[in-house]
């Protein structure tokens, strides 16, 4: 992979330039939390932060968002948006591999244009981070991005390592030839150490190897009775999971009942009509249920990326109002509680 | 917009209606070129909308082999399917599809056919039966077990009827059972002893299995869901191999398309979706998916 060099000094200039090919999205302080938004200038910018409460999903499925236009008794139209360039800046190497997982659901045949369309505008360039205490992203093999980028800054003590991941962040790099400058043999050996001390950081760890198998077969375990008795079915854990992808359709008609819309919204695996079929039936009746169902398909591996559906990214645990810990409960389930 | 998203016009041609809660509709895209580019696989399902109202996933109730409209049996049970039972001819709805794998009607080739439905589970099976009717030669015996509650609730009940008056002419072996008597099935009962039987749809077996040759045949089951593990449960014991029972089943679907997450099934080592995974699986899907019936 190719590596430029960018000053810290710098970095205002290469901001700059990131705004000619779209609109900056970076994340931004908000109390004690971060998250996603527009950004004018770089001291908006939370470069580092611990994680953002909605993952960068949410520029590619919407929370909530008009698909067809309905005109009652005759039919539907198509919603088009016009692509909107967009850089998002900042993405840790877990949201960048969960993102795979996305486009690996969402572009597959048939593609969501929906999706698609915004995903092909969208220039994604990451940002190296330390993890903390809800971190586990080492243990689920994404604490590393090796694609999924246009570039990738890697923060030196006085400059940026940026990788360049795509051509189209090869051409970006070559507007800033002025900014940017050729690595010495002493950055990379930089590089080098702190990846060794940021790997030695990690305190959350899982153990992975035949997860899918013990979770699936530990089905009747009393450890999901146990947890799933504390969780209280807010269904937060999807809805700040880079990788939970459900949604709900619903339609809304004008007063005038002659017009409306088809729209959709993320759903939760956690609420009762989930999976709920005429007649009542519910495939998944009981808490219980649907609290195995999540770790059941968080733990499943993806077989078109062959990863699993969990990055490690510690959001789940750390927003989850019942103070349940993804980690803690399939640590549980494989004995070591 | 390539969308898959969006339905295409259809307008209803025709309605019949079938018992108290069932109509069957017969639909006939508007645009031609809709209609000229829409094929199937007979197992296959469509997303039907109605307008200012939503979509519910329908299957295919007839065989591709048979030309003329699309035709899907509709029970009503909630927002949609009410809204599409008050729609007469000349009335449009939207279409989507068609979606899922469909039965394996190549692989069943040279096989003696045994379709075992319960209730509305004739509907999808419908399109498999006239397939194989269509192209009898391409096929062995066939043989249908379709256990209803009670006559008025009973699907194609004429044409059930004389299929057990006139099995020649059918082309197939049909056994009836019901649960609540009524003089027209109670009748049949008495003319035709051998086919007709009082209970639930495994009481058909015994009937049936005259006819059955375990490694000749390829079983396929449709039904409400507690049926198939009592069917299941009978197909194994007479050694019919797991890869040659067909099932086909009902979640809750919104996209049909492998996206929106709602009819995901299985545990960690096997996730699957009934929509585009299925909604065929087989018995050897069912003894490696968590969950699937
Ligand atoms: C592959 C496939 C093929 C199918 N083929 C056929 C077919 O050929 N014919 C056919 O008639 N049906 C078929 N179905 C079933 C059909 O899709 C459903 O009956 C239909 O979607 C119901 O939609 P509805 O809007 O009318 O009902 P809904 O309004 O969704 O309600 C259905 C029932 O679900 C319950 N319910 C729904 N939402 C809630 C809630 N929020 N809280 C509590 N209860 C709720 C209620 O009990 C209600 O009776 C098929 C389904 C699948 C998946
Ligand atoms: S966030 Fe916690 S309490 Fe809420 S549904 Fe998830 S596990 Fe349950
Ligand atoms: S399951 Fe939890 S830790 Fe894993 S990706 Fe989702 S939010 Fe992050
Ligand atoms: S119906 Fe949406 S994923 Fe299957």
């Amino acid at each position: 992979m190719r590596y430029v060099k960018l000053l810290k000094e710098n970095f205002k200039d290469f901001f700059e330039n990131l705004k000619k090919f779209g609109e900056v999205h970076a994340p931004v302080k908000r109390g004690n939390s971060f998250s996603f938004a527009k950004v004018d200038s770089p001291s908006e910018v939370a470069l580092k932060y611990n994680r953002t409460i909605l993952p960068p999903k949410k520029y590619f499925i919407k929370p909530f968002e008009e698909v067809l236009k309905i005109k009652v008794g005759k039919g539907y139209e198509p919603l088009v948006e016009e692509p909107k360039s967009l850089i998002l800046l900042g993405l840790h190497a877990c949201d960048i591999n969960a993102l795979k997982i996305l486009d690996s659901i969402y572009l597959d045949e048939p593609p969501d244009d929906y999706y698609q369309i915004r995903r092909t505008a969208t220039v994604i360039i990451g940002i190296s981070c330390e993890p903390d205490d809800y971190c586990f992203c080492k243990s689920m093999g994404a604490d590393y991005a090796w694609t999924g980028f246009d570039l990738f800054l890697h923060e030196l003590d006085n400059s940026y390592l940026i990788r360049i991941g795509s051509s189209r962040g090869e051409v970006m790099i070559e507007s800033m030839k002025n900014v940017i400058s050729e690595p010495t043999k002493e950055d990379f050996i930089k590089l080098r150490d702190i990846e060794l001390k940021r790997s030695r950081m990690f305190k959350k760890a899982l153990n992975t190897s035949l997860l899918p198998d013990i979770v699936d077969s530990l089905y009747e375990s009393d450890v999901w009775v146990k947890f799933s008795d504390k969780c209280v079915s807010c269904g937060s854990c999807n809805l700040v999971c880079p990788t939970c992808r459900c949604y709900d359709v619903t339609e809304k008609v004008e007063l005038n009942l002659k017009e409306g819309v088809r729209v959709r919204r993320w759903d939760s695996c956690f609420i009762r009509s989930h999976a709920l079929v005429a007649g009542g039936l519910n495939f998944r009746p009981t808490r219980l249920d649907r609290f195995r169902h999540r770790y059941n398909c968080k733990s499943s591996i993806e077989p078109r990326t062959n990863s699993p559906f969990c990055v490690g990214c510690g959001r789940c645990s750390a927003f989850c109002p019942a103070g349940i810990d993804h980690v803690d409960v399939l640590n549980a389930i494989w004995g070591l509680t | 917009m390539s969308s898959m998203y969006l339905p295409k016009l259809a307008k209803i041609v025709e309605v019949i209606e079938m018992t108290a809660i069932e109509k069957l509709f017969k639909l006939q895209f508007v645009n031609e070129e809709d209609a000229k580019s829409f094929t199937f696989k007979p197992g296959q399902f469509v997303e039907v909308s109605v307008p200012g109202v939503g979509e519910s996933p329908i299957s295919i109730c007839k065989s591709p082999t048979r030309p003329g409209p699309l035709e899907l049996l509709i029970r009503r049970v909630g927002r949609v399917t009410n809204a599409i039972h008050k729609l007469k001819p000349g009335d449009v709805v939207g279409i989507r599809g068609p979606f899922g794998n469909g039965f394996p009607m190549e692989k069943m080739k040279g096989y003696d056919v045994l379709l075992i439905a319960g209730g509305l589970g004739i509907a999808p099976l419908m399109s498999v039966l006239q397939y194989v009717v269509d192209k009898r030669r391409d096929y062995g015996d066939v043989i249908l077990l379709y256990g209803v509650r009670s006559y008025q609730e009973a699907l194609f009940r004429d044409m059930i009827i004389d299929f057990i008056r006139h099995p020649e002419k059918a082309g197939l072996r049909t056994f009836l059972s019901y649960e609540r008597e009524d003089p027209v099935f109670v009748s049949l009962m008495k003319d035709h002893p051998e086919n007709v039987r009082k209970g639930v749809v495994t009481v058909l077996f015994e009937c049936a299995d005259p006819y059955i040759k375990p490694d000749k045949v390829c079983a396929v089951v449709c039904g409400p869901p507690i049926m198939y593990r009592f069917v299941l449960k009978e197909l194994a014991k007479r050694n019919i191999p797991p890869n040659n029972i067909y099932i086909t089943l009902e979640r809750r679907m919104k996209c049909g398309v492998g996206k929106c997450g709602h009819c995901v099934v299985g545990g960690a080592t096997a996730i699957k979706y009934v929509c585009k995974d299925g909604p065929v699986f087989t018995y050897s899907d069912v003894l490696s998916v968590r969950g699937l019936v």
